[in-house]
């Protein structure tokens, strides 16, 4: 490339380019004064300020409209009537660190008193120490990982670890089959739901005796997995204990089933979405599955979440991820209006009713869709019931519910 | 042996989606010599628009909620027809990601980031309209076929894995037959080899561009609808995470080179099923590991010419 | 809208966007910002995670261990830069945009399958040298500043001109004289030490690291940055990473559209603007 003398043309252009990049600072350093300390009043036109960071976009997408469906539903439920209903505010966290920091970001300088989320795990690490230092309750409606509640003293989550539940499906197998022997195990790498969830899984399996014959791993993205099978099913298992997403797990089990395996499968609890019917379809039938929420508990909260679902989607039963969408937003409504009964938050500084907040989610207990839930002071969700499910596919082959076992 | 077999087996019907997504790639390579990130979106749409043709309905989340065409076409039909439709949108795409910056003769660099904003316009247009949620294509499309065939000897194949594997050995037989025996095609190899001289020949460059992307666009739908066929549609990012192995594929093979394309895949998907199963986290890094060597000892691809340097 | 972390995030897109704008500066287009970025980040939370003796008496975390991590990266980046530099940087334009993909790759996959870096969840509970987010913004605007004046006095020094030489034409330049081979290699150099030294703040700021830091889609967004800045000085990259980190935040109060708009802006931006936001010889007019 030859330079020519820039024309005048090419310096006009020049010379607005250069204006734009120099008013780019001022511009920025502008904006960045005025952030929000929490001395101010809390602002409760329209109710109380709440938000919430899903993942509306990116490869995580699927899970942050499941959840959002279950804000919404939540919403519309419990805000009428309240005499401090949330103003819920929800923001996307993208499927990364940054979009979640972001988000939160926002939010906490939005002057809201909780925040529901981030959707994924990992965005919990990067994202819940920036609301512990500005002491903002986070309630993660689906972070499994272990650790998220020990991230501080703000930190709570109603989505239950699989350590409690894991166990349950395994014992269950055992109890319907007790010939097995050969237990395979495959799991996401790539996944934190999926490592922290197979470690429980295989310590579970051999404390039953049944030390894995092997431990199969795949990517998260992964959508053949003729290899692994091969590989496993030459060791000829006769139990399969999957810890995948509903997407990955659904290909593996239907490509597992094509292939020729007759044994039982147990699931964990990221398959735990209607969303897996129309993976895996008929090959889903029979599989067992840990629960940490059944469309099927019969309690009223579930029967009125179940059919405000219906209602909105044509008929369809609800994931795990909606109710304990529905379930935070409830569990923080609920504190809500009982500190406010206790103390008006009228009046008070933004930070104070952040901390009672946090203090009143932890101490109370909540009877939501995922059966009687409250926490421990640490924060970790403690849940009254779990359930292992079979799966009983329609004769479509698209269509199927998840049938109670205990 | 028997085990080998086997693994041969699993290794050429996973690279034989690899080699169907990456023919798309190379043909616009070829006559380019740029990369199009939006054909991974391409390949989505043609996963959805299947879906939709064989009268699937949309979901309730999505801004077409509800959505279900009148006519619900065979497999044999809408395969094509959904090939056609994402044809007609890689036209679009190049229209505005590709034409303008031709015209002007700008940077191969440019094209990369062009072609990256218009798939994830297009990402996000799917989500917007359809949701995020997983669809399987309706119906029995099958027929009276078993999920898997037995080869003798224990050995066996997916019926859908076998079928993607024929259909890749098909497109690429029909391609380097057209490429090298019609007009079109030679105009297309001419284009490819040298654009000035081409024109000075008389072919309309910008026409054979625009073929280029037609066909690698159908094979996009194509492909699109066979693996949706085989693993059902993921959600509007199913055909992303296909695009980085593509690439490599791509490049294993020889840039431009369609039968490079094919045996880059195939490769790949061996390489693959070579990884023993308790080193399976692996299998990710062996793939471009393969890559990387072969690439420092012949830059140019297993099939590839040297090319002249481009970006 | 803008806020102090997103501030921050901008000056780190910023960075990333000069690592990939400095061996593009000498033509040679490398993906492989990420995985140094990686290293960095890896390093530091590796550290100031597991050795005690770094994490100091006070309440923060030492500023001292931090520059000590930093050194550390540096010194990991450089070399590795150094070693496969070599064998890399003799394929040229899109192979080699390849061939850094598929090391990246590679390093990701080890960084997950092994357990001392914590595999998918990573390191979290990063301990933070600074009570809020202004800190980062001074470390990070610091750290612009510098890597910022070492690029301006990088073009007015002969290697900068040889740089810019082989970029225009590799074959000329070699038979003019210039040690294309050594400069390709200190470009690649340069570039590996400033992703590093912005992921070791990164695996600060972000109070948690893991491997998925590491990937493609990184790259190809670095890229992105530079293209719609502009790739013949330094300061289009700094304004490329600074507006498009801001951009799908600032596009929040569109909703669902956001991506698509984010989209859009990255499809006209090189068609309407070729050259980039800040064009050739805008820094330097007289400069051949």
């Amino acid at each position: 490339m030859k330079a020519l003398p820039p024309s005048p043309e090419l310096r006009r252009r020049q010379g607005w380019a250069l204006s734009r990049a120099a008013c780019l600072p001022i511009l920025l350093l502008l904006n960045a004064c005025g952030g929000s300390n929490g001395n101010q009043p809390v602002n409760l036109k329209g109710g109380l300020p709440v938000g919430a960071v899903l993942s509306l976009t990116g490869n995580a997408n699927v899970y942050g409209q499941d959840q959002k469906i279950g804000l919404e539903l939540a919403q519309a439920a419990l805000k009428p009537g309240s005499p401090l209903p949330l103003q819920l505010r929800i923001e996307d966290g993208g499927s990364d660190e940054a979009g979640a920091t972001s988000a939160f970001n926002l939010l906490i300088k939005g002057g809201s008193a909780a925040l529901i989320g981030p959707t994924l795990s990992q965005q919990a690490f990067a994202a819940d120490p920036i609301a512990q230092r500005r002491g903002v309750a986070v309630l993660a409606p689906s972070n499994t990982a272990t650790g998220i509640p020990e991230l501080g003293s703000f930190i709570s989550r109603v989505s239950a670890q699989s350590s409690v539940i894991a166990p349950l499906s395994i014992a269950k197998a055992l109890e319907l089959h007790p010939q097995i022997k050969r237990a395979a195990v495959f799991y996401a790498q790539d996944d934190a739901y999926s490592t922290a969830e197979t470690t429980i899984f295989q310590k579970a399996l051999t404390e039953k005796g049944l030390k894995p014959i092997t431990v199969q791993r795949t990517q998260l993205n992964d959508q053949d997995f003729l290899n692994q099978i091969t590989a496993a099913l030459q060791l000829k298992p006769d139990l399969v204990v999957l810890s995948l997403q509903a997407v990955d797990g659904g290909n593996l089990i239907r490509q597992l089933r094509e292939l020729g395996y007759k044994g039982t499968i147990v699931v964990g609890n990221g398959m735990n979405t209607p969303n897996i019917y129309p993976i895996c379809q008929r090959a889903c039938d029979g599989i067992l599955i840990a629960q940490a929420y059944s469309p099927e508990l019969p309690s009223a909260a579930n029967r009125a979440f179940v059919a405000s679902y219906k209602a909105k989607q044509g008929g369809a039963i609800p994931p795990q991820l909606t109710a304990q969408a529905y379930a935070a937003y409830q569990v923080i409504a609920e504190a809500a209006a009982r500190l406010n009964q206790q103390q008006p938050l009228q009046g008070k500084s933004l930070r104070q009713v952040r901390l009672l907040l946090n203090k009143e989610i932890l101490s109370g207990s909540y009877d939501t869709p995922l059966g009687r839930i409250s926490f421990s002071p640490a924060g970790e969700v403690q849940q009254e019931s779990f359930f292992v499910a079979q799966v009983r596919m329609n004769t479509d082959g698209r269509s199927g519910r998840f049938a109670l076992l205990n | 042996m028997e085990v080998l077999a086997q693994l041969l087996i699993n290794g050429l019907s996973v690279g034989a989606v690899y080699a169907l997504f990456a023919l798309g790639y190379t043909l616009v390579f070829s006559v380019l010599g740029v990369i199009n990130f939006a054909h991974g979106a391409l390949f989505t749409l043609g996963a959805y628009l299947t879906y939709l043709l064989l009268g699937g309905a949309v979901g309730s989340n999505g801004a077409l909620a509800g959505l279900q065409l009148p006519l619900a076409l065979p497999l044999w039909a809408a395969l094509p027809l959904a090939g056609l439709g994402t044809a007609a949108a890689s036209l679009v795409v190049e229209a505005v990601a590709f034409r303008p910056l031709r015209r002007r003769g700008a940077e191969p660099l440019l094209y990369l980031i062009t072609s990256l904003g218009a798939g994830v316009i297009l990402v996000n247009l799917i989500q917007l309209l359809m949701g995020a949620e997983a669809y399987a294509l309706p119906g029995q499309l099958l027929g009276a076929l078993p999920a898997v065939l037995a080869l003798g000897d224990g050995l066996q194949i997916r019926t859908v894995q076998l079928l993607l594997l024929l259909v890749a050995a098909l497109v690429m037989l029909l391609l380097s037959l057209w490429l090298n025996r019609s007009r079109a095609g030679k105009a297309l190899q001419a284009v490819a080899e040298d654009a000035t001289t081409a024109r000075l020949l008389g072919i309309n460059s910008g026409a054979m561009v625009q073929l280029a992307f037609a066909l690698a666009g159908f094979l996009a739908g194509l492909a699109g609808g066979l693996v949706a066929l085989s693993v059902s549609i993921a959600g509007p990012y199913f055909g992303i995470s296909y695009g980085l192995k593509g690439l490599g594929v791509l490049v294993l093979g020889g840039l431009g080179s369609v039968p490079g394309a094919v045996l880059g895949g195939l490769i790949v998907g061996i390489a693959e099923a070579c990884v023993p199963g308790n080193l399976s986290g692996y299998k990710d890094a062996v793939a471009f590991a393969f890559l990387f060597v072969v690439l420092l000892l012949r830059p140019q691809g297993l099939l590839g010419r040297r090319l002249v340097e481009k970006v | 809208m803008l806020d102090v972390s997103l501030l921050v995030q901008m000056l780190l897109g910023a960075l990333l966007a000069l690592a990939v704008y400095l061996p593009l500066r000498a033509g040679q287009l490398s993906l492989a910002t990420p995985g140094f970025y990686a290293i960095g980040g890896t390093v530091a939370a590796l550290l100031s995670t597991r050795a005690p003796a770094l994490a100091g008496d006070g309440e923060l975390y030492p500023l001292s261990s931090v520059l000590l991590e930093l050194l550390l990266a540096l010194l990991l980046a450089g070399a590795l830069a150094l070693v496969i530099g070599g064998p890399v940087l003799r394929l040229q334009g899109i192979y080699l945009a390849i061939a850094t993909i598929a090391l990246v790759e590679i390093l990701r996959v080890l960084l997950l399958n092994s357990s001392w870096f914590g595999g998918a969840v990573g390191i979290f509970a990063i301990p933070q040298p600074f009570d809020g987010p202004e800190g980062y913004l001074g470390a990070y605007g610091l750290l612009l500043a510098l890597v910022c004046w070492g690029c301006h006095w990088l073009e007015q020094q002969p290697l900068g001109r040889a740089m810019a030489a082989i970029r225009d034409d590799e074959l000329a330049a070699r038979c003019m004289g210039v040690d294309t081979d050594r400069v390709k290699l200190l470009a690649f150099l340069f570039s590996a030490l400033v992703a590093a030294a912005a992921g070791v703040l990164a695996a600060h700021y972000f109070n948690s690291w893991n491997a998925r830091q590491a990937s493609f889609d990184a790259s190809i967004t670095s890229l992105a940055f530079v293209v719609l800045g502009g790739s013949r000085t330094w300061l289009g990259p700094v304004l490329g990473g600074l507006l498009l980190t801001a951009l799908p935040e600032l596009l929040r109060p569109v909703g669902d559209l956001r991506l698509i708009v984010f989209g859009l802006v990255i499809l006209l931006g090189p068609v309407l603007i070729p050259q980039g936001l800040i064009p050739r010889g805008l820094i330097n007019p007289k400069r051949p």
